[in-house]
């Protein structure tokens, strides 16, 4: 069967994406590149070059070289005059003020050229799904008037495609964050690419996006914050070493080379080096850039570029009668919303809100398209819809921590068993406490319910073995069992409706867990290093009973000494953490040397089964793992 | 072959029934299961992938070339060194050659031949008596292929 493809055809560069399963996927071209540059040339030998290849020999070509070609599309001659100075091939008048490039003597419309680009990316996804692609979903901005809209749609007919349908860039991105499943809301698009920047104000209901403004900036993008960071460099070393480098064509590449590198770092880094040796040479010999840029000065060198942007988003925002309060949800569209001051803008102008970008930025409109694509091929129907568990889910164990058995966001319907052991000597009952959540201390979490297994044989705390298995079926049932494998004594509970939680109350959990991630973990921590140092404390004090008259008396003061005092640190709270982990390694110590005195009755005593000679904690002790129970009653 | 009488659905057709509803019930389940198995173990392949590609030999053999370009630059210098400097740093570089090459990195080879987009990256044309129209003149940054894939492409100066 052929599948349908969604395709964002770009001014600069192009996206295609597919519907895998039920996953969307980015297509990887022959080049082994995600994107591809949207130029078509014809060679002097009369080939046709699309892509990486054509965009390679356009200084060679540039009146043959069509690049930029969105800016064209469904458009008059007559309004294109300030495009056409742009560029360097010949644009000219068609049949009612049509736009036509002429190349090699030869007339083509923009349609014609998009075709190219269209076709191109069709074969290269049919090329990576091994299947032939017919059907397509094309992208175009939301200010596309039906003009381009129509001729966009002829570009597909011309590729030989089927277009399913047309859809704006902002709904393609709201669709790949699944928000065609909200109710009422509103949703602002920020879409900063290479060289353009739309801004976009859409509502959606009922699964119907409507845009209800737009506004933006045809020449600002990724490129104008490279050229700030050309020119400063290159200012910097004409005053150090008096040479222009951007009058030096190779110098001026590698110089905005290193630029757009240096930009994109400083979005992970504060501070990055540029070192361009050998840059360039005059009479006194070889020359060097090496240029230290901090964020900050970055900043500041396109702070008025950052800025250019306010004024579209308040225009947006007015033309739609809305204010930063109505605004619901904000998405990031193209690489440039990659850099933390266009983030911030971002924030700043919608009330704070948490901008939505887990998606690749640059991706992300070809991937809303492949969804839309998936559902209109009825593609997406056909497939069984699997859901994911939405918080981890696990239990309470030993000091009140959580011990996660599923993760959140595991596909289901998923199964898993860990097996656990008693806390204390004698233990005849375990209490199981299922939680759900993703903090680290079980009491911050949703209890989901509760049950006991009695009738575990008495044993030394760390003996029985209690296999627990969280099941959760394609529904979300989940069902809690938990097995004693020395008597094979077996309870269970079942809980419904584990992933019938609202969207909000998931973030809010989720979010909480990140707030307060810092602190959990430290709590954790010291939960974890109490624990070891009272079951390294018990195996200590075992290991000397056992061994009776045997253990030297000095030494056997010195491990009492040790055991008394873990305890008396153990009674404070919080513990002291780093007194404990010292102890905790003095006992190990001391266990290590008792381990090596001969024992007359180990074999009488231990019965064969001796976890007493192993260092708590130790995570290879089988499959029983260093979380316990707690005490049950 | 059993006889009719003996088939159990005109037996006990309710028990029949049942049986089968529980087992299309199991079936589905595990299809169910299957499915999902296959969803998160894609998940954590494609995590891995990145990871990999991240980490892959392409992209270190990449940065090395960085480094590489540094020393094709420094080559028409090395004259001006002392003579056991400039020894040292060719032995350098040609280590760093070594080094490529057991990796199979291998420069293309491009002054003389037909510009070719599919591995040449044009930067500029000049005038040449020495090349026809159409090929390479001289070579500005170094291309690499990578086994048989283009690891990066030369970039070219082309006859007018």
């Amino acid at each position: 069967m052929a599948k349908a493809v969604g395709i964002d055809l770009g001014t600069t560069n192009s996206v295609v994406a597919v519907m895998e399963g039920s996953t969307p996927a980015v297509v990887v071209n022959s080049e082994g590149s995600r994107l591809t540059p949207s130029v078509v040339a014809f060679t002097k030998t009369g080939e046709r070059l699309v892509g990486q290849l054509a965009k390679r020999q356009a200084v060679l070509n540039p009146e043959n070289t069509i690049y930029s070609v969105k800016r064209f599309i469904g458009r008059r001659f007559s309004e294109v005059q300030e495009e056409i100075k742009n560029v360097p091939y010949r644009v000219v008048p068609g049949p009612n003020d049509a736009v036509r490039f002429l190349i090699n003597g030869k007339e083509y419309s923009p349609e014609e050229i998009s075709a190219i680009i269209l076709r191109r990316l069709a074969d290269d996804a049919a090329k990576y799904l091994g299947e032939k692609v017919n059907d397509a979903v094309v992208t175009v901005p939301a200010y596309f008037n039906d003009a381009q809209r129509q001729a966009t749609k002829d570009a597909g007919k011309i590729a030989g495609l089927n277009v399913l349908r047309i859809i704006n860039e902002p709904t393609a991105a709201a669709l790949a964050y699944g928000l065609d499943k909200k109710k009422d809301e509103t949703i602002l698009v920020f879409d900063l690419g290479g060289g353009t920047f739309d801004v976009s104000i859409l509502d959606v209901g009922d699964g119907v996006f409507e845009v209800r403004s737009t506004s933006g900036d045809t020449h600002l993008g990724g490129d104008d914050f490279d050229k700030r960071l050309v020119d400063h460099m290159a200012e910097e070393f004409l005053r150090s070493q008096g040479i222009d480098l951007r009058k030096d064509r190779q110098a001026l590449q590698r110089l905005t080379e290193a630029a757009e590198k240096a930009k994109i770092e400083l979005s992970q880094t504060v501070e990055t080096t540029v070192s361009l040796p050998f840059i360039t040479a005059d009479a006194s010999g070889p020359k060097h850039l090496e240029m230290k840029i901090t964020r900050a000065k970055f900043e500041q060198l396109t702070a008025d570029l950052v800025e250019r942007c306010v004024g579209p988003v308040k225009q947006a925002m007015a033309d739609a009668k809305v204010t930063e309060n109505d605004i619901d949800e904000v998405i990031l569209v193209g690489g440039s919303t990659r850099m933390p001051a266009v983030q911030a803008l971002v924030r700043r102008l919608t009330g704070g809100k948490e901008p939505n970008q887990s998606v690749n930025p640059d991706e992300v409109v070809a991937v809303g398209a492949a969804i839309q694509a998936g559902v209109l091929s009825g593609e997406v129907k056909g497939v069984v819809l699997l859901d994911v568990t939405p918080l981890s889910l696990g239990l309470e164990t030993l000091g009140g921590v959580m011990t996660r058995l599923i993760d959140r966001n595991t596909t289901i319907p998923a199964r898993k068993s860990e097996t656990f052991s008693t806390a204390e000597d004698n233990q005849t009952a375990v209490d199981i406490k299922v939680l759900q959540g993703e903090r680290e201390l079980a009491r911050e979490n949703r209890t989901l319910g509760n049950f006991r297994l009695e009738g575990i044989q008495p044993a030394p705390r760390g003996g029985p073995q209690v296999e627990v298995t969280f099941d959760t079926d394609a529904n979300g049932i989940l069902t809690v069992t938990a097995q004693d494998k020395g008597t094979g004594k077996e309870q269970k509970i079942t809980i419904s409706g584990t992933t019938q939680l609202s969207k909000d109350e998931i973030d809010r959990m989720v979010k909480d867990a990140e707030a307060h991630s810092d602190e959990d973990k430290r709590r954790r921590e010291e939960i974890e290093v109490a624990n070891q140092a009272d079951s390294m404390a018990y195996q200590v004090e075992r290991r000397l009973r056992e061994l009776g008259d045997q253990v030297p008396s000095n030494e056997k003061a010195r491990a009492e000494q040790l055991i008394s005092d873990t305890r008396s640190v153990l009674k404070n709270t919080p513990p002291d953490v780093a007194r404990l982990r010292q102890l905790t390694s003095d006992l190990q110590q001391m266990a290590h040397a008792l381990a090596s005195t001969p024992s007359q009755s180990a074999s009488a005593a231990g019965g064969g089964n001796a976890p007493e000679s192993k260092p708590a904690g130790s995570a290879g002790s089988d499959d029983v793992i260093d979380a316990e129970f707690r005490r049950a009653g | 072959m059993q006889p009719q009488t003996n088939n159990p659905t005109t037996l006990e057709p309710d028990a029949e029934r049942e049986r089968l509803k529980a087992d299309v019930q199991r079936e589905h389940d595990m299809y169910l299961r299957a499915l999902a198995d296959f969803e998160n173990y894609r998940r954590r392949v494609e995590r891995d992938r990145a990871k990999a590609a991240a980490t892959g030999t392409r992209d270190i053999m990449l940065s090395l070339l960085d480094v590489l370009d540094g020393f094709d630059r420094a080559l028409p210098y090395f004259s001006a060194a002392p003579a056991s400097v400039a020894e040292g740093a060719q032995a350098i570089h040609r280590r760093l050659l070594d080094l490529l090459s057991a990796q199979a990195v291998t420069p293309l080879e491009t002054v003389g031949t037909p510009f070719d987009p599919a591995i040449h990256e044009a930067i500029g044309s000049v005038e040449s008596d020495k090349y026809p129209s159409g090929t390479v003149a001289d070579e500005v940054q170094r291309g690499y292929r990578l086994g048989d894939e283009l690891l990066r492409p030369a970039r070219v100066r082309v006859v007018t």
